[in-house]
């Protein structure tokens, strides 16, 4: 949901889902890399770095396209001095309506309820009159 | 803030099926940048004092 509060939509999450490029069984080069930046590990995909903060690495994302279809689609915000790739609300919303865990099902009426008004705001401001 | 707070809550009010905090809610969501997004998200965790894995499993989370 990291990409999603971004986006605006007013939840909180524990951790930050990472989508890695990568088999799976690739794995321990994330993990090396995570180790040297003296983060914790806690499993084979997740990690909590020095600030605290948790990261889990996802190596496929159930719902959703290929890495490369998606990544193409994707959003670019600007987050903490850098400009990050991130899922479209939309895209969010799909995995979630096809993963359907119980948390998955608790954020689905905030993506909803965010993408509606997002739509509003710019059908609003299409429409006001110009300068 | 609060002006473009103000303004999208404006732009809102006629929305159905949210209430008028649901409504402020998103309106100051919506009304951030998203590195202002992510720090109301961080303050939140620590404000209930769930930033940490530590700290989260004292209240029962894994």
């Amino acid at each position: 949901m990291s990409a999603a509060v971004l986006q605006g939509v007013p939840a909180t999450t524990f951790d930050t889902d990472i989508w890695i490029d990568l088999p799976s069984r690739q794995y321990i080069k994330v993990i090396n890399i995570c180790h040297k930046q003296g983060a914790q590990l806690r499993s084979n995909t997740v990690v909590d770095l020095t600030d605290g903060s948790t990261v889990n690495f996802l190596y496929e994302v159930h719902g959703l396209h290929s890495f490369a279809y998606e990544f193409e689609r994707a959003c670019t915000v600007r987050w903490l001095g850098h400009d990050v790739r991130v899922l479209p609300l939309k895209r969010i919303l799909r995995s979630k309506l096809v993963v359907r865990r119980p948390k998955d099902l608790a954020h689905i009426p905030l993506l909803r309820d965010t993408i509606r008004l997002q739509h509003r705001l710019k059908r609003k401001a299409a429409s006001a009159p110009g300068p | 803030m609060q002006r473009k707070i103000a303004h999208i809550l404006k732009r809102i009010k006629n929305v159905r099926g949210l209430s008028e905090d649901e409504k402020y809610l998103f309106a100051k969501s919506l009304a951030a940048t998203p590195d202002e997004r992510w720090q109301m998200h961080q303050n939140f965790l620590h404000s209930h004092d769930l930033f940490t894995r530590s700290a989260r499993k004292k209240y029962g989370f894994r």
